[in-house]
């Protein structure tokens, strides 16, 4: 089971990835607070999506099990999980808190 | 068939490109980050002209905030009706920092898809990224789009060196199954995690 520090530490280094791809002058605050989506966001689509990608791919890797974070109820949340790393955070623990 | 369409979405409309857009898309097409881009006309008087020969069977758009602000480009090229086919292309975010939170790339490609599949009723669409551009492959390949080959040294690129080119392609069953469900979910991901700047954007088009 990951730790919530652990899945932060896995979306903290898919925000280091997208920064890989990106000029100087647009690399993103890579941090806890970093706002994805959204208002103040940090984040255009392009990089959400890889951002999507990453943690998907690496967290369903460490937890033995698929997830997906664009479903009907990811976006049917009150709070977005994409509104910033915490959300997501949570977002995430909670599925892996599910049990199958 | 003709290449003067407007189409609209809730963050974004896809408008005509015109000539007037000459200097905005070759300062965008020169920029730094285009580097990954095939080479395009240098000079704006260059890009005028394209943009001036584009052809009435393509559709060239540019991608408009709600408030009119001018955001990017975006095409559907080599369109065949035989074969029903085509080719989206030209594809880039020239002001990134005003699309930051908004869902404005992935409602423009939808945009482009519901043309291409829904409205010009074609199978396939088809297109070549820059072997390098890790961002727009993993981007393409989350909405849909399957790796068909490489070509090697396809592109010369910004910086002078030459670039393999990944082949992708989606199809009509894998737009509906997987692509459009995808492209509305990252819309609504936008709408509910930016209420304030989605409905300021909407009041300033009312």
């Amino acid at each position: 089971m990951l730790t919530e520090i652990e899945i932060q530490g896995i979306i903290l280094r898919a925000l280091e990835n997208v920064n890989e791809e990106l000029d100087a002058d647009s690399k993103v605050a890579v941090g806890a607070d970093t706002c994805l989506f959204g208002s103040d966001a940090a984040l255009d689509s392009l990089s959400l999506v890889s951002v999507i990608v990453d943690v998907e791919t690496e967290v369903s890797t460490a937890a033995g099990r698929q997830i997906s974070l664009t479903d009907d109820r990811a976006m049917s949340r009150e709070v977005s999980p994409f509104s910033d790393v915490h959300a997501l955070t949570a977002y995430i623990a909670a599925l892996l808190a599910e049990t199958v | 068939m003709t290449g003067q369409l407007t189409l609209r979405g809730e963050f974004v409309d896809l408008r005509p490109l015109a000539f007037a857009d000459a200097a905005i898309t070759c300062r965008w097409r020169n920029s730094t980050r285009s580097s990954l881009l095939s080479r395009s006309a240098a000079e704006c008087e260059a890009q005028a002209a394209w943009i001036a020969s584009r052809p009435a069977s393509e559709f060239n758009f540019i991608l408009e905030l709600k408030d009119g602000r001018p955001v990017g480009m975006l095409s559907l090229v080599n369109i065949d009706q035989t074969h029903r086919r085509a080719e989206p292309g030209r594809f880039l975010i020239g002001d990134e920092a005003a699309v930051r939170g908004i869902p404005a790339a992935v409602e423009a490609m939808k945009l482009l898809y519901e043309l291409a599949f829904d409205r010009l009723g074609l199978l396939r669409i088809f297109g070549t990224i820059a072997a390098d551009n890790n961002r727009m492959i993993k981007w393409q390949k989350y909405l849909g789009m399957r790796e068909e080959g490489r070509l090697r040294q396809h592109y010369l690129v910004g910086n002078g060196t030459f670039q393999d080119a990944i082949v992708l392609g989606l199809l009509a069953d894998e737009y509906r199954a997987v692509a459009l469900p995808r492209m509305q979910a990252l819309i609504t991901a936008g709408r509910s995690a930016a209420p304030a700047r989605h409905n300021e954007a909407k009041a300033m088009t009312c």
